[in-house]
């Protein structure tokens, strides 16, 4: 299980286009930790090394639920999906997300609070877990569920 | 001229009937808050269900209180997002059929064109129209938005938020304290009973585009500044208070709230308006703004209005009246009028777009 400290915000996006080329070419990701340990910043990090997407343009998902981000102009890159289930709280709210066909896909599919939700998150997956040090630092551990 | 506007992008179903890009003949809003309001955010499933149940009832009513027939329709606008799929497809859906039956031109709005035309209408109403270039903040709970508005609504992009929409933070805050859903009213109630001095939060220059915004950092900062004070017996008090009275009243939160924690409060939403009258300033000046517009949900909270007149700007700045700062179907109809005049049409393959953008 491979652990990482990254000590800035930039070096936190570095780690997610690093762990774009590692992960899987397809499958779930879940990104664990508390408010303001970091998921969001390493989802930049990730979509920008598999979709060649703009870190300043990969904004929090609570609001919105899924954000999808694919290379521009190449219709057969596989996207990535941005998942935030921060303001559900019911399995049965999560139910009617439609998340199992995005599981389906040709996509990674990273999924921010999905750990509260165990039962509808696939057995083969990833998991990150995020937490925040002294000054800035963060601790990122990955581990691979099959 | 009167056009039917439909807007269901999230929380709420609405239609309304405006005349001649000015008058709102009606504006009908079937609110969802009471049954988001149990599970602290919009539900999607719910959404979709409560969009379905209220669309047929809420046009109905748009229409006889403005006293107006279909054939006096001149066109149908609805919005086709951004906004959460399966809502969208609930308004786009009504509207495309009522199209389709009727024969009624049919035009898709953007949802956050919609909030800048709110303050359009408003100002055109009053006699005192919005001159341009104006900058438009758009700022609720899914969008913080700096546009530049030239004549013709063209749009030009000067910054957004990289994390945490605005009215997000203001969620996340008051959802870490205790406080419940939506967090901006309950916020803007507590804020005035503390000192908006007492917690100095900063936020840290933005690297790329200088007009971005970033409020992630802040709700981390607020996160820390609870942990380190050992406030959780009374964070459990205010849930316990939700659970007992969901729609407990504002008395009832501000003696569940410590002097400490009104300080927070009132420091918290202090940054946040800050930050935002601040790039929204420095942007107006960049493009030589005549009129700022500030719109959206977080347009409604009182201490950023207050804030905007203090600072004494070299030009108008114009918040929509209450109604038409959140989710309303006047702005859609409203902002409809421009492309009707230039029978800026759509076709009835129209789809919803979630992650449509404005510039």
């Amino acid at each position: 299980m491979p652990t990482y400290r990254t000590a800035t915000e930039a070096e936190t996006i570095a780690l997610g286009e690093q762990l774009a080329r590692e992960l899987p070419p397809r499958g779930v990701v879940l990104l664990i930790g508390n408010l303001g340990a970091g998921k969001t910043t390493l989802a930049k990090g990730i979509a920008k090394g598999r979709a060649a997407i703009d870190p300043d343009d990969v904004s929090s998902p609570t609001f919105t639920l899924i954000h999808e981000y694919s290379r521009t102009g190449d219709r057969f890159s596989s996207p990535v999906y941005h998942i935030d289930l921060y303001r559900l709280d019911e399995p049965r709210q999560v139910a009617t997300l439609g998340l199992e066909e995005l599981f389906e896909k040709d996509a990674l599919v990273l999924i921010e609070w999905g750990e509260r939700f165990p039962q509808l998150m696939p057995a083969e997956r990833t998991e990150i877990r995020l937490r925040a040090l002294e000054n800035d630092e963060r601790e990122i551990a990955i581990t691979t569920l099959i | 001229m009167r056009i039917l506007g439909i807007e269901s992008s999230c929380d709420e179903t609405a239609a309304s009937v405006v005349e001649d890009g000015e008058r709102v003949l009606s504006s009908i809003v079937a609110s969802q808050m009471t049954t988001h309001g149990k599970y602290g955010g919009v539900v999607p499933e719910l959404a979709s269900r409560e969009h379905l149940r209220a669309i047929v009832p809420v046009v109905r009513e748009a229409l006889a209180q403005s006293a107006t027939r279909l054939e006096d329709l001149s066109a149908i606008a609805v919005t086709v997002g951004p906004g959460l799929v399966g809502s969208l497809l609930v308004g786009l859906t009504y509207a495309k059929s009522l199209s389709f039956a009727r024969s009624i031109p049919l035009i898709a709005i953007n949802h956050i064109e919609g909030h800048i035309h709110a303050v359009v209408l408003e100002a055109k109403r009053a006699g005192t129209p919005v001159q341009y270039p104006a900058l438009a903040l758009v700022v609720s709970g899914g969008h913080t938005h700096l546009f530049e508005v030239r004549e013709g609504f063209h749009y030009r992009l000067l910054g957004k938020t990289r994390d945490d929409a605005a009215g997000e933070a203001f969620d996340k805050v008051a959802k870490l304290l205790g406080y419940p859903y939506p967090g901006g009213p309950v916020i803007d109630r507590l804020a005035p009973h503390g000192d908006p001095s007492a917690v100095r939060f900063t936020f840290a220059k933005m690297k790329g585009n200088a007009l971005d915004f970033s409020f992630s950092g802040l709700k981390t900062a607020v996160l820390r500044w609870v942990e380190a004070h050992g406030m959780a017996d009374e964070i459990a008090a205010r849930r316990a208070l939700q659970r007992a009275f969901p729609e407990a009243a504002i008395e009832q939160w501000l003696a569940a709230s410590p002097p400490r924690t009104l300080d927070l409060l009132a420091s918290f939403q202090h940054a946040v308006i800050h930050e935002l009258l601040t790039r929204a300033a420095a942007c107006a000046q960049e493009i030589d703004a005549q009129t700022l517009i500030v719109s959206g949900g977080v347009a409604c909270n009182s201490g950023l209005r207050a804030a905007a007149q203090a600072a004494r700007l070299p030009y108008p700045v114009l918040f929509p009246t209450p109604g038409l700062s959140t989710d309303n179907a006047a702005m859609i109809a409203a902002a409809a009028f421009p492309k009707l005049y230039r029978r800026d049409f759509a076709e009835l393959d129209l789809t919803a777009q979630a992650n449509l953008t404005l510039a």
